[in-house]
This record gives structure tokens, C-alpha cells and sequence, in this order.
């Protein structure tokens, strides 16, 4: 039984986001996400239930470049190649090392991480105490979202089905930051995240100007909390216990990660609040 | 072949065909008038079937069940306790009950769906504490018990200083071969040949006489590439060739059915789970007066080849220590969970990680090393084994501990990890070792009274010679290195001796490649065969020898009594691991892992380096990484990545050497290692866990859940 699939490669973005606007479609970027989620059992090919657009290929999607200081990533740009990308930050190019392996670094790209909205998407905690934004285009115009008002929930975006996200722009940061991730799986490669922890902070003079927190595979989507952030801004480093703990209640709070087959509620938690605590507790933040 | 020592490397026989990608495996094949074969399985874990509905099936497209079975509906193995196709019981969830075939799998696949199937359901029984709980005779699937009087265990307890009790749990491990289980029945009129990736093909062989109430010629049993076995492949594929043969006979074509990972993950046969409880005396000093030792094993549905792991695992029961006045005693239990099986070790793992384990906390107690206080009570050559058998050979552990411990300056690590520990709050470093051995061959008599292994050689005209025999390269290197033994009595090119893919019809049963016995035992046989040869050789002439397994006399092995010597040889190992647990994620990495083995006499240096490196990552993954669950009877993790085996980026270079102690009845001295080598791997990263945090676990694995629910009580404790 051979099934009739359709599948379109144009070759410019314009021509793309046409088809897009004709027809709602499976969109494939290195469809890393996408056969997987549409595997068969063994024997049968992937059952994808829309016509296909690739992406992958198209150059206006591959750009990375400096734009009034802020970073512009390509959607489509993959693992491999921001890794090789001097623009790209060192915190990002750390987080990277810890998605798959090499060939699946070959073919995925930040933009299907993103769209894809796991709640254990690797690059999402960086992306969001970076602040990214997304440009969407659609053959009616770019419109730019927050990366948080964007992803609503595990596989749910905010995108109508003629856009595309094009780019993820990196907002400009002032002065020296300090910026960690740290991703917990149960092993070393090819692994799922247990729970993730992005942490940025940037310090004048021993004060702290901004600090940002992001938890993956601890909810729906990324734990961040602006109100909880603002506490800390103003105070100085080291930080005094009290603080620490204020904030660590805090997070209690509001995570609230699940069991499954890869591991606790309760270990993710602890552990969440562990790498909290330690980032908070760090004596002096070397900019990176 | 003109080697110096046979020890010397050659490149493997497979090597070209695995490396280009050009050997195909079952899956790969495919043949005239071919169907494909899907299972639908019991999604209960216990009840009785009350009726079977089939969709209509399209032309072309057939259901094969119970009523289609020429023979008895159970799969030979030991106890007749497991269905071909469930028909009136149901004892676990993916228990076959029919199959459907066609050509189209997609097909096939809607079809199952619409396969209805009334059951009455029954409280079914979970798990192996749930089982212990009940105490009901009915669950006990196999029992032994053995050792010195209970009497006199007991008055020594009374007289003791202190007495220790302890219970250990060890959970499933899933094999994770490359290649999943795949077989393939081609029909023919008056025969079926069943091919697919396996370890044993007599054992299946019979096991379709038997299905197929046929006569011996009418089915035929040929090995395929296989791509990893691990003792997965020593039960489970019988089953399936039962699956596959009964629905060619009833369908009139060739059948195919190959699991893909998450099938294959869900119901294939596991290490089976235990729980070993340990009861030591102890003397003022910490010294060990006597040890009583009850384990549990998780069987599963049905008991398969449970009861001869148990048999191992009581066997190991005491680690390669000399205790004295030991007891112990050992029951599998049925649960209505998938049936556990054969797996790398058998039995072994369990009891050594429980021993090791053990004996490590007693060391604390006495506030000596842990190294120290084993080595207080290391078997030595002479020594009674604890079924009253003995340990014939030369014994070369205190040698290959002293070696590890200045290759890997064991001590200074101990005292710098100390210092480093104070200074770092998040990481910890630790280092820890582990001692064991391994028994070569069949437990007992099995391979003088059950297996008998027979092997021939044949010369061409052309005089290349060809081995017959019924083992089966898994990927362990058999192919290459039973090759080589034959070429070096003939002293012919290495290239000149064949080994092609075994096939019942051509040979003669050389027993299962199973035990770690192949080497040893068909190894030896290959090498008294060529002898025989070499002495007859008239060249251009065809020519056959036969040799038969002649079993050495020792302390007949007794099973009711369980006294006896138990195996004809052992091969000894030393393990050093040393690991760095980061405590806030209870993360582990290893840093260092060392190997110190004697398995008599090496065969070829780089397989046994491939055994030495796969063995213990398997084993130390064993300890700390690979978890699998099982929840309401339903197998949690069917996903590599969801169980977690390791990666290159997760096992170190693993830094080891191989003591030369040739043993007399195995070829140029060689004894078993394919298991060996992954039993000291849990044990030791248990005890490097231990030393790095200052806990004791009473488990493996010790994952980073368990280390931060540890550490966290720990916590509470200290204020
Ligand atoms: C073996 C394996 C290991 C993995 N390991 C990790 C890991 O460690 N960490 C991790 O986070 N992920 C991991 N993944 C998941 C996956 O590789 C990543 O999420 C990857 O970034 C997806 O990118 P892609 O280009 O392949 O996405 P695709 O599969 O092509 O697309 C994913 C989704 O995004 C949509 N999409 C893609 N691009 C766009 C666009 N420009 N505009 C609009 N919609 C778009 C698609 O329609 C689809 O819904 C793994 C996957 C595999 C198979």
C-alpha cells in the first residue's frame, strides 16, 4: 500500500510562505522533531497528515549576524553550525554540546527546538533569560514575539499556519553578564532533560543590576518569574542567606514538575532548587 | 597460521561485512511468497481469555492461534509452563495470545486494533516484595537451600558479638543488543527452515519438534548475523520460532516477524530483579563468624530458565570469599510481570553486587578498608568452594589486586579524595573496587548429562576446513577466534578455515553458546578435533572428524544437595573504579576504571579487549545508570534514551590486563570470558559512590534520584 504524500522544497522563502498562505502545512526544518513524532511502528513509513514544506535548505533562514548590537540566529541555522559560529555566545554554544549527538546536531535547528516546545527543549532557558524574541513572517508581514508569549504550552505556539519563525533575536545586554546552563539527563548524550536551569546575572559594583532564572522540564513550559527576579535587584554579592532562602521559597512555590518513566516530581524539584541555590550562593560571577 | 602466541590479534572474519554495512541481518531479508507476522498481546496482566473476536480479514491475510499448534501449546525449555499463544490464561501484559499475518504491516497493524479479545480479570501480582508478602507455596517457581546446618548457625549467632542484618535490592536490566529479536519460518513443503538472530539452535530446534510434533528433518534451524545477544537470545528466540513456524505450517507461507525497539523492549525477557537478605555474626573485632544468606528472584509469568539462575546466583552467593559456616537458600517467584530470563552473568550479577556490597559495610563496621578486610577472607587454591566442591587451580587475585593497586596508586587516591572532598562542596570524589570470579561452563553435570557437545570439522578437497558446530558469533568474536585455534593446531592460514553461519542441517550439536562455555568447552573440542585431523591429513582428500565432550572427574555435582563442584574452572577479576558525584543533581561521573582479569589463557587480545570494555560498561551501567521500571505490570521504559545504557561520552578508557594461568582443559589454556567481565562493574562504582559521600546503599542501581533522596536524609539527620 503505498501512500501519496506531498511535499514542497521551493527555492526562496517568498515562494515558501505563498504555499504557506495557500494551505496549511507540515513544516519540516530538519525534522528531527517531526518524524518522530509521526513514527510508525516498525515497517511503516512516518504518517505525517498534511502536505510537507522543507525548509531547511532556504539561505534567508541560515543568516546569523549583528543588528543595532542585538544577535540575529537564522531559524533554520543548525546545531553544528552555530556551534562553529564565533557571534554565537559561549553560554549557548555549552547548551548546545548537550543536545543528542553529532549527527542529530547536523540536522536540528534552534528554530525546531523552539516550535517544537518540549517542555524539555534545551535551548529554551537560555533563550528565555536572554529575552529572545521571534520575527514571524507571513506573506502579510514580520511580526516580532517574546519567546515566553510565544510558547503556551508542551507542542503549542502562538503561530498562525501562514507564518513562519524566520529568526531569534538575542536583545543587545549592557555591560558584563554572567550567564549559566545546566542540564541534568540521565546520562551524558542523547538524553531527554530531567530538569534544566538557565541562570543570567549581570553586577555593577558588586550590586546586582539584573538577574534572570529559567527551570525546563519542571512544567508545561519554562519556569520564569519576573516578580520573583525583581527582589534581588539592587542587592549585593555575596548574597545574604536570608535572601537566598526568600528566594528558593519563592520557586518552591510555583514548580511544580511530574513523575514519568525518566524520573520524580520529587527529585526534579530538589534538584531544580538545588542549582537554584547554588548559582544564588556563588561568592563572585565571572562575566562570560 | 604461523602466530608466535595465539594471543596476537587478527582481524576479525565479520569485520569487512559489519563495518561496510553489507551483512545483512533478518530483518534484511526477504523472500518469495513472504508474509509478515504481528502478535497481538494480552494488555492484562492477569485473567482468564473468554472469547476471541477477529475483524474480518482482507484476502490474503490470516490469524494463526493456539488451535494452529501441531503439537503441545507450550515452548520447550524446561518446565512446560509457557504458552506458544495464551488460549486460556493470561499471565502478563504482551503475552502472545495470536497472530495475524499478510504482506502489508500497516495493514496488519489497523487489524490488530480491531481485534477484540473479553477476559475475566484476576489481582494480579506486581511486584517481587508483593510476591514475598504472600508466602504462598503456589508462587515459589524453583527453591534451593544448602550450606551448614541451621543449627549450628544459630548457636554461633548466639554466641556472637554482634549480629548484622542487611537487605539488598537489584533491579531489571534490559540486554539493549543492537539488533532486535527478529525470526523468520520460510515455508517449503516438506520442511521448515527457521533463521534469525539467536544463541542457541538446538535449543530451538527443539522446541519446534516439539510445537510441530514433526520428525527431525522436517525442521531445520539457521542462524542469521546476529547483532548482539547478551543472553537475550538464549530464550526468548525459541518462542518466537515457535510464533513463526506454526503460523508458515498453518498459512502455507513464509512467515516474518521482527520486533522493532519498543516491542522488543516491552516484552523480551530482563535480568531478573532481586532481593538478597543477609544475616552475619560477628566477632568483637568485626570478624565474620558465620553468614546466612536468603535471595529472591523476580521470575516473572513463568519460570523459564529461572531456576538455573538461581542456581547461579546461590552459587555466587558468598562472592570469592571463604566464610566461614554459610547457609543460604533461594526461590524465584512468579509475578505477573514479563517473564525474566537469561542474561550475561546470570544470576551472578545479583549476588555479587549483594555480597560485595555487604561485605563492604561489614568492613566499615570494622573500620578497616574495604580492600583489606576482602582480602581477610580470599579464597585461596585448596580451598573448599561453599557446595563443598573445591579450587583446583592456581588462584592469581592477590597478585592482580596488588598490581590495580599501584597501577591506579589506590592509596594516595584515597588521601588526596579525602582533601579534595573538604575543599569542594559540589563534587565529590570517591574510589572503590570490587573481587569476583566466574564459574566457566554449565553449572554441575549439565554439560556431561544434558548438553553432551559433539563438534566436527570437515576438509574440502581443496583443504580448506570448515567448523560444524552449533554456536553462534553474536558479535563476541567466535567466528575469529574458534577460527584461529583450529588454524594454529593445523597450522594452516587462518584464512583457510571456514566458519560458515551454522545451520542445523550441517551440523551437529555443540550445545548453546550460552555460559560463557564456547570458548572452554567447544573450544577445546575444536582443538582435540584438529589434532585428530592433522594426524589423519591426507591432502586433496575430503575428509571429517568428530570429537565428543569428555567430562573430567571431580566432586560430582549433586543438584537436591547442591553439594558438589559446581564448575570445572572459574575465571577472577579485580575492578578499581573511581567516580566524581556531583551532590546537588546526584550526577555521576566516572573517572577512572581499571580491569584486572585471568581467564586462562587470552585467545585473541582484541576481543577479549572488546569484552573487557563492553562487559563493564554494561556492568557498571548496571550500578548506576540503566533503570527499568515496572508499573501496574506494564514495563515503563521503551525507549533507549528513556532507559539510559551509556554512551562514549559516559564510560571512560578503561585502563586493563589480562594474567596469564593456563588451565588444562581449555584450548591452549583458555577459560571463559564473556561474562566475567561485566560482574565487578556494579559492585565497584557502589562502592566508589559509597566512598565519596559516606553513605552506605542498600540497592542498585543508584541512580541520582536515589543519591538525592540519600543525601537528603542524610541531611536531616545531621540537623
Ligand atoms: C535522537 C534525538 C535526540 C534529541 N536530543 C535532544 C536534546 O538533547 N535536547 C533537545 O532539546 N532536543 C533534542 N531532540 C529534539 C530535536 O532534535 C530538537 O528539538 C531540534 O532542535 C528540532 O529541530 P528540527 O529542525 O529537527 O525540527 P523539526 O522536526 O523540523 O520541527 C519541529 C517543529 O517545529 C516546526 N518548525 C520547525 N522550524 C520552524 C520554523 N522555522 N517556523 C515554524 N515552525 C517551524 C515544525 O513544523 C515542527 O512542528 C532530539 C531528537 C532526537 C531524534
Amino acid at each position: 500500500m503505498i501512500e501519496k504524500i506531498t511535499a514542497y522544497r521551493f527555492e526562496r522563502l517568498d515562494e515558501t510562505l505563498s504555499q504557506l498562505n495557500r494551505e496549511d502545512c507540515a513544516i519540516i526544518a530538519g525534522g528531527t522533531d517531526v518524524m518522530v513524532l509521526h513514527k510508525s511502528r516498525r515497517g511503516v513509513p512516518p504518517k505525517i497528515p498534511k502536505p510537507i514544506v522543507f525548509i531547511n535548505h532556504l539561505s534567508e533562514l541560515k543568516q546569523v549576524y549583528q543588528h543595532h548590537k542585538d544577535l540575529h540566529i537564522g531559524a533554520c541555522c543548525t546545531y553544528s553550525e552555530l556551534l562553529e559560529n564565533p557571534l554565537i555566545p559561549f553560554a549557548l554554544k555549552n547548551a548546545i554540546k548537550t543536545i543528542a549527538a553529532p549527527a542529530i546536531r547536523n540536522r536540528g535547528t534552534l528554530g525546531g527546538n523552539i516550535c517544537n516546545a518540549s517542555p524539555a527543549g534545551d535551548m529554551l532557558p537560555l533563550l528565555y533569560v536572554y529575552n529572545a524574541k521571534l520575527l514571524l513572517r507571513s506573506v502579510n508581514g514580520d511580526r516580532m514575539v517574546a519567546i515566553s508569549d510565544f510558547i503556551q504550552g508542551p507542542r503549542q505556539v502562538q503561530r498562525f499556519h501562514n507564518e513562519m519563525v524566520t529568526e531569534i533575536i538575542l536583545p543587545f545586554v549592557l555591560g558584563d553578564s554572567h550567564v549559566v546552563f545546566e542540564k541534568v539527563g540521565n546520562r551524558n548524550a542523547d538524553t531527554i532533560a530531567k530538569v534544566s536551569f538557565a541562570g543570567f546575572v549581570r553586577i555593577s559594583k558588586d550590586r546586582i543590576d539584573d538577574i534572570r532564572f529559567a527551570f525546563g522540564a519542571v512544567g508545561p513550559t519554562m519556569v520564569r518569574s519576573i516578580d520573583i527576579e525583581k527582589k534581588l535587584i539592587g542587592k549585593t554579592i555575596p548574597l545574604a542567606d536570608a535572601d537566598i532562602a526568600e528566594i528558593v521559597a519563592a520557586f518552591d512555590k510555583i514548580i511544580r514538575p511530574i513523575d514519568d518513566q525518566r524520573s520524580t516530581a520529587a527529585y526534579r524539584k530538589t534538584v531544580a532548587l538545588h542549582l537554584l541555590r547554588y548559582f544564588l550562593s556563588m561568592k563572585q560571577y565571572q562575566p562570560n | 597460521m604461523n602466530l608466535k602466541d595465539i594471543s596476537t590479534s587478527v582481524p576479525k572474519k565479520d569485520h569487512k561485512g559489519k563495518v561496510s554495512g553489507q551483512l545483512p541481518y533478518i530483518s534484511d531479508v526477504k523472500v518469495e511468497n513472504m508474509v509478515y507476522g504481528v502478535l497481538y498481546r494480552s494488555p492484562i496482566a492477569y485473567g482468564k481469555i473468554i472469547s476471541i473476536q477477529l475483524p474480518n480479514l482482507p484476502d490474503g491475510y490470516e490469524a494463526v492461534g493456539a488451535e494452529h499448534i501441531p503439537g503441545p501449546n507450550y515452548v520447550k525449555i524446561i518446565k512446560e509452563d509457557q504458552p506458544i499463544f495464551a488460549n486460556e490464561w493470561v499471565n502478563y501484559i504482551g503475552e502472545p495470545i495470536l497472530m495475524l499475518t499478510g504482506k502489508d504491516l500497516d495493514i496488519l497493524y489497523s487489524l490488530l486494533n480491531e481485534v477484540k479479545v473479553e477476559f475475566e480479570e484476576h489481582q494480579a501480582i506486581y511486584t517481587l516484595d508483593e510476591a514475598i508478602k504472600q508466602k504462598s507455596v503456589s508462587l515459589v517457581l524453583a527453591s534451593y537451600e544448602f550450606g551448614e546446618s541451621l543449627e549450628n548457625i544459630s548457636a554461633i549467632e548466639q554466641g556472637a558479638h554482634q549480629i548484622i542484618e542487611e537487605e539488598y535490592d537489584t533491579g531489571y536490566q534490559e540486554h539493549v543488543y543492537l539488533e532486535p529479536q527478529g525470526m523468520l519460518a520460510v515455508y517449503k513443503d516438506d520442511e521448515i527452515v527457521v533463521q534469525g538472530s539467536m544463541q542457541c539452535l538446538y535449543y530451538i530446534k527443539n522446541a519446534l519438534l516439539s510445537a510441530l510434533a514433526c520428525g527431525d528433518d522436517e525442521v531445520r534451524v539457521v542462524q542469521s548475523p546476529t547483532g548482539g545477544g547478551f543472553g537475550g537470545k538464549e530464550d526468548y528466540p525459541s518462542m518466537m520460532a515457535c510464533h513463526v513456524a506454526v503460523a508458515a505450517r498453518a498459512v502455507k507461507k513464509s512467515v516474518m516477524l521482527v520486533f522493532d525497539r519498543s516491542e522488543d523492549m516491552l516484552v523480551t525477557t530482563k535480568r531478573h530483579p532481586a532481593k538478597l537478605k543477609y544475616r552475619t555474626a560477628l566477632d568483637k573485632e568485626g570478624n565474620i563468624l558465620s553468614m546466612y544468606v536468603d535471595i529472591f528472584l523476580d521470575g516473572g509469568a513463568n519460570v523459564g530458565l529461572s531456576s538455573v539462575v538461581l542456581q547461579r546466583a546461590l552459587l555466587n552467593s558468598a562472592g570469592v570469599y571463604k566464610i566461614p559456616h554459610f547457609h543460604a537458600k533461594g526461590y524465584v517467584l512468579k509475578t505477573n510481570t514479563v517473564p525474566n530470563g537469561a542474561f550475561r552473568g546470570f544470576g551472578a550479577p545479583q549476588s555479587f553486587a549483594g555480597i560485595e556490597s555487604h561485605i563492604g559495610h561489614l568492613s566499615k563496621l570494622a573500620k578497616i578498608d574495604p580492600l583489606a578486610y576482602k582480602r581477610k577472607y580470599l579464597v585461596k587454591q585448596g580451598d573448599p568452594t561453599i557446595t563443598k566442591g573445591k579450587f583446583r587451580d592456581p588462584i592469581l587475585v592477590e597478585e592482580m589486586i596488588e598490581d590495580v593497586l599501584n597501577v591506579s596508586e589506590y592509596k594516595k587516591k584515597k588521601e588526596d579524595f579525602q582533601r579534595l572532598n573538604q575543599q569542594n562542596q559540589r563534587y565529590k570524589k570517591g574510589i572503590g573496587t570490587s573481587l569476583f570470579l566466574h564459574g566457566c561452563g554449565f553449572t554441575g553435570s549439565g554439560e556431561r548429562d544434558h548438553i553432551k557437545a559433539k563438534v566436527k570439522l570437515v576438509k574440502s578437497k581443496d583443504d580448506q576446513v570448515s567448523l560444524k558446530i552449533s554456536n553462534s558469533d553474536m558479535g563476541q568474536g567466535i567466528l575469529t577466534t574458534l577460527c584461529k585455534i583450529v588454524a594454529k593446531e593445523l597450522n594452516l592460514p587462518f584464512e583457510d578455515i571456514l566458519y560458515p553461519y551454522p545451520d542445523t542441517k550441517e551440523v551437529p550439536d555443540s550445545g548453546p553458546t550460552v555460559a560463557s562455555r564456547t570458548t572452554m568447552i567447544v573450544g577445546k573440542l575444536l582443538e582435540r578435533a584438529a589434532k585428530k585431523l592433522k594426524n589423519q591429513w591426507q591432502t586433496g582428500v575430503e575428509q571429517e572428524v568428530v570429537e565428543h565432550y569428555v567430562h573430567r572427574e571431580m566432586i560430582p555435582w549433586d543438584e537436591k544437595t547442591f553439594t558438589g563442584d559446581a564448575y570445572p574452572a572459574y575465571s577472577w577479576g579485580v575492578n578499581i573504579v573511581e567516580v566524581e558525584v556531583d551532590t546537588l543533581t546526584g550526577n555521576l561521573k566516572l573517572e577512572k576504571v581499571y580491569g584486572n582479569y585471568e581467564v586462562g589463557k587470552v585467545i585473541d587480545e582484541r576481543i577479549m579487549k572488546g569484552q573487557i570494555d563492553g562487559g563493564l560498561a554494561q556492568g557498571l551501567a548496571y550500578g548506576y545508570l540503566e533503570k527499568m521500571t515496572s508499573k501496574q505490570g506494564r514495563i515503563q521504559q521503551k525507549s533507549i534514551s528513556d532507559y539510559g545504557p551509556p554512551t562514549s561520552l559516559d564510560i571512560v578508557s578503561i585502563e586493563s590486563k589480562v594474567f596469564d594461568n593456563p588451565y588444562a582443559d581449555g584450548p591452549y589454556g583458555a577459560k571463559g570470558a564473556g561474562e566475567l567481565t561485566l560482574i565487578g562493574g556494579a559492585p565497584a562504582v557502589q562502592a566508589a559512590i559509597e566512598d565519596a559521600l559516606h553513605t552506605s546503599f542498600q540497592q542498585i542501581p543508584i541512580t541520582p534520584e536515589v543519591i538525592i533522596e540519600s543525601l537528603w536524609m542524610k541531611e536531616g539527620e545531621e540537623g
